[in-house]
């Protein structure tokens, strides 16, 4: 967070690319998309463009990761060289390493790591295109990409953020909301149990604020959860 | 899931196969798959393009930034060739640095682009000695089923024939205009199965044959970059036929990339 | 051959889409892919649930091979120890082929005279403990090394639709291409015949495989055998 500024970024309740607050930008999810991974998915949430691939249950390389009762997921979050306006190195950096390093816990809170000891599961999130929101949408199609790996869990996790822009609180920033806004709280959640498996905050808000932008998020990650089920559902043809 | 082992089997009735001039999916021995190429998909890149070769998908995004040039050539643009093995696109690509495969990889898409002079270096100068356009084509692997070769350089020449030099962001002048482009470098590669030399290899087949052997040529039928992979080898003979082969093969991928230009 | 008999839900009546997390509604004993949470039940796993013979079940319709004991599988050599050959089931871990279990005397340190790498077998799973390893036999029915003949790998998932209901699917495909063809349960396949007929059976198999959830499937394969 950039912390204050004097842009508006949102007036008479519509923001700058004509959202009210509480809207999500557009998600486009599709299941299976690539034909090596075990399972997959590649998502569109507004200009965010992201590939996830699983890989999995497999023996766990190096063998001193290997745990002796259940599997280990190693998640890893990379963005392309070409995602961002100033081309981003190649390779894997520290914001990326946090981002993967909280996922794969994540991820280990819902997928049925008991039923493969010594295994590891590995799932790949490739950001080809980011615009503010990667994390999340990275994390919601390596959701649907483990599910197309037929990979047994207690449920699919959605991500989706809150914030806040000239003292309003939002649902899912966009570049610039990011940029110039005030605070930006990342969430993930397991909707059969509100359980929350990944939150993160950075910037200012009062604690009514977060009571506030932590319902915004749930809600978005809820809307989002229909959005993956129904990727699914088209692949696999639903009740027939 | 361990799927990458092969079998003695499947190799003996992949090599017999080619034999009779017939491949597992159906194809002839100098046939490329079905090949498609879309343009233009990414926002934050200068130029894009998504290519599918059979099921081996490739995405290449295009940056330019303002550099200075090399001393021996101080009126030209450079460029830079990075591929990445991201790891959804094959179980046995691990997450890491860039390994010898992938520099390999790059090394072999550059020299084609490069040597062909497909991008008119001179035309990336912007005040000679001082500053020039850097052009980093950067090539993500998103599935690999075969062949990575001749799918990222098509993907490269795609990419660099969409791309627009970012002119107005970085204050050069006013308008942003398309980068350069002089002729299309395409690149044919074979892989040897048994004593038969077969084009366009899928993953199945790089996995049981004993060599690897890839000749760039540029539109007027000149070639402009080989390379010999693997630790088989290739008859002389072998080697010559590969190279009229890619010449009479080659249409196929240029015309997938004319079809973009459209 | 092992057991050719279509899984029973596969009939397209009942079947219903669920995806990991959702609740089941049951009164059923909780069979496989499902857990429970609060005394309910719930999919583990994405498939179609079935409520039969007192037992709730969710049959994933994607995913890897979990071996069971009794499973007849295609295995592929991976490495030989002194008495002992590790083999590639597509399972999350390579299983073992105990000497005392090829039905070959074996001297100890020449394993690999009788299966090296790279070698297949047609074979039982005979233990699976619950650390999740497991061992092979050759010694059951018609168990056997491969000589001739390719080996094709589909998602073991996909299995029952090779088959076909009561064996009608691969029935077809061995009458119209004159093959022998052994499932293993594990989605590796063994074709054998002439080298046509293999491309031909490795094209309908790899077909099953890719649509093995749309509509008319049988259809196509019968066009695709016909040419």
């Amino acid at each position: 967070m950039a912390g204050q500024t004097d842009m508006e970024l949102i007036k008479d309740g519509v923001r700058l690319d004509g959202r009210k607050a509480d809207e999500l930008r557009e998600v486009k999810i599709v299941a299976g998309v690539l034909d090596n991974a075990n399972g997959s998915c590649y998502l569109e949430w507004g200009n965010n463009k992201v590939y996830a691939g699983v890989f999995g249950p497999m023996e766990c390389h190096p063998r001193h990761k290997q745990k002796a009762d259940r599997a280990i997921v190693q998640a890893r979050y990379t963005m392309a060289p070409f995602s961002v306006n100033d081309r981003k190195r190649p390779g894997y950096d520290r914001r990326s390493s946090e981002i993967s390093y909280i996922a794969s816990q994540a991820f280990e809170k819902v997928v049925m790591v008991e039923e493969f000891p010594k295994a590891s599961i590995r799932v790949d999130m490739q950001v080809v295109e980011a615009h503010a929101g990667t994390r999340c949408a990275a994390m919601t199609a390596a959701s649907v990409a483990l599910a197309d790996a037929g990979i047994p869990m207690r449920d699919m996790i959605p991500a989706c953020a809150s914030g806040k822009v000239n003292d309003v609180v939002v649902l899912d920033l966009n570049k610039e909301e990011d940029n110039y806004g005030q605070a930006d709280l990342p969430l993930a959640i397991i909707p059969s149990t509100g359980e929350v498996v990944l939150l993160q905050l950075d910037g200012h808000l009062t604690p009514d604020e977060f009571e506030q932008a932590l319902d915004l998020a749930t809600s978005g990650c809820m809307d989002l959860y229909k959005k993956m089920r129904l990727a699914l559902e088209n692949k696999y043809g639903g009740s027939a | 899931m361990s799927n990458d082992s092969v079998s003695n089997l499947m190799k003996g009735h992949m090599e017999s196969l080619a034999k009779e001039g017939k491949r597992a999916d159906g194809r002839g021995i100098n046939e490329f798959r079905k090949v498609t190429i879309e343009t233009g998909m990414l926002n934050t890149a200068e130029g894009s393009a998504m290519v599918h070769l059979g099921n081996t998908k490739v995405l290449c995004g295009i940056k330019m930034l303002i550099g200075t040039p090399y001393g021996d050539s101080p009126g030209s643009g450079t460029m830079m060739t990075s591929t990445e093995l991201a790891p959804l696109a094959d179980q046995s690509f691990d997450p890491g640095p860039p390994r010898e495969q992938s520099i390999e990889l790059s090394r072999v898409v550059d020299r084609g682009i490069r040597e062909s002079r497909m991008i008119d270096f001179e035309g990336l100068c912007i005040e000679h000695g001082e500053k020039v356009w850097t052009v980093f084509i950067d090539l993500h692997i998103l599935d690999n089923g075969g062949n990575l070769f001749d799918c990222c350089t098509l993907a490269a020449a795609a990419a660099l024939s969409n791309a627009k030099i970012p002119n107005v962001q970085h204050g050069v002048a006013d308008k942003d205009v398309d980068l350069p482009v002089t002729c299309w470098p395409i690149s044919c590669t074979f892989g040897k199965l048994g004593d038969s030399v077969i084009l366009d290899p899928t993953s199945d087949e790089e996995g049981v044959m004993s060599a690897r052997f890839t000749v760039a040529h540029d539109e007027n039928g000149n070639l402009r970059a080989a390379q010999k992979g693997m630790n088989g080898a290739f008859t002389d003979a072998e080697i010559r036929e590969a190279v009229k082969t890619a010449r009479a093969s080659d249409n196929v991928l240029r015309e997938a990339l004319k079809g973009i230009q459209g | 051959m092992g057991k050719e008999s279509s899984d029973k839900s596969d009939s397209v009546s009942s079947r219903k889409l669920v995806l990991p997390g959702d609740l089941l509604e049951t009164k059923s004993k909780p069979g496989r892919g499902i857990f429970r949470r609060d005394g309910r039940v719930h999919a583990s796993v994405l498939g179609y649930s079935s409520d039969q013979s007192g037992y709730m079940n969710v049959n994933a319709i994607t995913g890897g091979y979990t071996p069971k004991v009794g499973d007849k599988i295609v295995a592929i050599c991976v490495e030989t120890g002194p008495s002992v050959w590790r083999m590639d089931i597509g399972a999350s871990f390579n299983s073992t082929l105990h000497h005392s279990e090829s039905g070959w005397k074996v001297p100890f340190g020449d394993t690999a005279r009788f299966l090296t790498i790279g070698d297949a077998i047609w074979a039982e799973v005979f233990m699976v403990d619950a650390a999740g390893t497991h061992q092979i036999s050759l010694k059951k029915d018609d168990c056997r090394k491969l000589y001739s003949g390719t080996i094709v790998k589909i998602g073991p998932t996909n299995v029952p639709r090779v088959i076909g209901k009561q064996g009608s699917m691969i029935t077809a495909i061995r009458e119209k291409t004159q093959t022998r063809i052994l499932i293993g349960q594990n989605g590796h396949i063994w074709i054998d015949g002439k080298g046509n007929d293999i491309a031909t059976v490795q094209k309908a198999i790899e077909m099953i495989d890719n649509e093995a959830n749309s509509k008319g499937l049988t259809k196509k394969i019968e066009k695709l055998l016909e040419k």
